[in-house]
């Protein structure tokens, strides 16, 4: 304890030998606490003088960086009519589409990414596209304009936001138990392995094939179009993770282990799949053995 | 290849100088037993043809001279098949037993070899089958005689003689042994069947009989896996795939414009493996709570006010059509869907049905938050689950 060095005197040194007469336990009591005071404040004097050094500069540069990110944004949202329909201020146009104050950058990433926004004309529901150039996901400068669009976003109410990791680093390592959770959760609209089905009045829920890692995530995480929400509460990002495993490992030529995946949906097509090619090929075979004998 | 032809006999196809049979009993030959002891074999086979008025006019063994090239050449041909069968069969086995089998996610090291053990399993043992039948008619085809012969085709019933010494023969057996005549053990043998061929049919068709009201007001069709017992409390719980896994839920769980499905957990059930797997098993169970998006107004049935908790609310996932598990939620139009037969109830308004053949809202689960600020049920659902009980139209 004496050893520690401070800014602080040491208060007990002028009066440690009118002291001594009393018990050496008082003495020692005093010493320790003063050993702490003195540790007390110099850490805070320390942490004082590292943040008034640091902290305006990284707070300066973040501000100016925000200014620059948020000022493309707001362009981007002005120059590709998103405004037309959401508004100059994000609030919405009445009987053209829906206010975007709150729904947060991760929205912004699931519906432009994958081309359903800018939509191309009213109708039940939009649909996936191929993806405006400056907003492809896969190029630089795309990934740098839906960055700026979606923190434009996110600073005009805030909301969900997209999930750090991207690509193969947001699959779980479970996907047995995501296979599990999609089937309780998923299943109903979007097919068991991910083929998408109908719902009311020409909605439907989509194919989940093209969907990216990260749009799957953003899909969850924000309930694009009739899609209900499903929260970091609901599903945990790992139970999400493992989620985005299971439709990766069924999704494509994935789930053809027999060389043809038959659509994907289900018994009724490889039944009839057998029924058509099966049966004719044995009916064949025993019409040519007929012949033959 | 042996031939076997039916001619016709009697009749106006006969040979008009043969009289017709005038029974239709065959006449065997006459053997001896001494040309018997001295016939071949091949006589012998010839004799069992004759003996059942088969007459072979054409066999020609397609080897005659024996140990040509061409009889070996054929022979190994046929070895060869019976040989790649083996060899396939054997393939197959050890496919079965040493491929590594276990699942491997697209994109794993593993993935290629254990996407090859399907294709490979059924291949090989279909390769194994086909040509094995590939060998045998081979076989039949390069080693069977030609054969052709003709067998006699006998018209009509069975002579007078045969007919009436056949019944005679049934009768005096049953007379013979006293059956006719000792009614009482006749009729005591009737009984012991009677009630033995009863006893069995009894057990093959009681399980199948069920009284679903047994019980009467208490009966099984009557409530559902939420009702509460001896007053404990029932939680809502979420299945995270693993009946042991227990998620209470929370309001603070959901976002506006989501669904979740929640099935009944009572704390006296932690630990009991079966307890916890039938409540998330259970048919009538599984129920989806659905918190409406702000500013959605919800419009309670008229005399079941009360049911919903602020924004959430909770309705049974069974159709009220045929009972499928009604769970498209559509979050902006609050329209629940039923796969099924797009029945399609409004979340909204305690979901009554808009379009399709379902007749009945699904029914309410009565929902409050307690004390702990978790869910649980304050009863049983405000009607019953389910398919059935169309008589009773709407609530």
């Amino acid at each position: 304890m004496t050893t520690t060095p401070g800014p602080t005197p040491e208060p007990e040194e002028p009066a440690r030998s009118s002291r001594r007469r009393w018990s050496r336990g008082r003495n020692r009591l005093h010493r320790r606490v003063a050993g702490a005071l003195a540790i007390g404040l110099g850490l805070m004097a320390t942490a004082g003088l590292y943040t008034a050094v640091t902290a305006d500069v990284n707070q300066a540069h973040a501000q100016a960086a925000d200014a620059a990110l948020l000022q493309r944004g707001q362009e981007l949202y002005n120059s590709n009519a998103c405004i037309s329909c959401h508004g100059s201020n994000l609030q919405g146009v009445e009987g053209r589409g829906p206010s975007l104050i709150g729904v947060g950058d991760a929205a912004v990433y699931f519906q432009v990414s994958s081309g359903r926004m800018p939509l191309a004309r009213q109708e039940a529901q939009a649909m996936r596209k191929p993806t405006l150039p400056i907003f492809d996901p896969d190029t630089e400068e795309g990934q740098a304009n839906l960055d700026a669009l979606g923190a434009y976003v996110q600073a005009n109410g805030g909301g969900p936001t997209r999930p750090e990791a991207s690509g193969e680093a947001l699959r779980g390592d479970d996907p047995a138990r995501g296979g599990e959770l999609f089937r309780l959760n998923c299943s109903s609209c979007h097919n068991f392995t991910g083929r998408g089905g109908a719902l009311s009045s020409g909605k439907y829920a989509p194919h989940l094939d093209p969907a990216s890692e990260t749009q799957i995530y953003t899909a969850m995480l924000t309930g694009p179009q009739n899609m209900p929400k499903f929260s970091d509460r609901q599903l945990t990002p790992e139970e999400k993770e493992d989620i985005i495993a299971y439709v990766k490992s069924v999704s494509g030529s994935s789930n053809s282990v027999g060389g043809y995946d038959a659509g994907g949906i289900g018994p009724t097509a490889e039944g009839i799949i057998a029924f058509i090619f099966g049966l004719s090929a044995m009916v064949g075979i025993a019409i040519w053995l007929g012949a033959k004998a | 290849m042996s031939t076997t032809r039916s001619a016709g006999h009697g009749g106006t196809h006969g040979d008009p100088g043969e009289p017709p049979h005038p029974t239709e009993t065959p006449h065997p030959p006459q053997v001896s037993e001494a040309d018997l002891e001295s016939m071949s074999q091949e006589q012998l086979a010839r004799l069992a043809a004759n003996l059942d008025d088969v007459e072979v006019v054409h066999n020609a063994n397609p080897w005659p001279i024996p140990g040509t090239r061409a009889e070996k050449r054929a022979e190994r041909a046929v070895t060869l098949w019976f040989l790649i069968s083996t060899i396939c069969g054997l393939a197959f086995l050890a496919a079965f037993l040493f491929w590594p089998h276990e699942y491997h996610p697209p994109g794993d090291p593993g993935y290629g070899v254990y996407a090859l053990y399907t294709p490979l399993v059924g291949g090989l043992l279909g390769l194994a089958v086909l040509t094995l039948g590939v060998a045998v008619i081979q076989y039949v085809k390069k080693f069977f005689p030609d054969e052709v012969s003709i067998q006699q085709r006998h018209d009509g019933p069975s002579d007078e003689v045969a007919r009436r010494t056949v019944i005679a023969q049934i009768v005096q057996a049953g007379d013979d042994t006293g059956f006719a005549r000792r009614k009482m053990i006749l009729g005591s043998a009737g009984l012991a069947t009677g009630v033995f061929g009863l006893g069995l049919g009894i057990a093959a068709v009681a399980p199948l009989v069920r009284n679903p009201w047994k019980g009467g007001s208490d009966a099984a069709l009557w409530h559902s896996g939420w009702r509460s017992i001896n007053g404990e409390t029932v939680y809502l719980r979420y299945d995270t795939g693993d009946p042991e896994e227990i998620v209470l839920v929370r309001p603070e769980d959901q976002e506006p414009g989501s669904m979740m499905t929640v099935f009944p957990f009572r704390n006296s059930e932690r630990g009991n493996e079966e307890a916890l797997l039938e409540g998330v098993r259970r048919a009538d169970n599984p129920t989806m709570l659905i918190r409406l998006r702000p500013g959605t107004v919800f419009l309670p049935a008229p005399g079941h006010e009360g049911l919903n908790y602020g924004d959430y609310i909770a309705y049974s996932k069974i159709c009220t059509h045929l009972g499928c598990p009604a769970s498209l939620y559509e979050s902006q139009t609050n329209r629940i869907l039923c796969p099924c037969h797009q029945s399609q109830f409004l979340a909204a308004e305690h979901a009554r049905p808009v379009f399709g053949p379902a007749a009945r809202p699904l029914p309410q689960l009565p929902i409050t938050v307690n004390d702990e600020g978790y869910f649980v049920a304050t009863g049983d659902f405000d009607g019953p689950v389910g398919p059935a009980f169309w008589e009773m139209g709407k609530i």
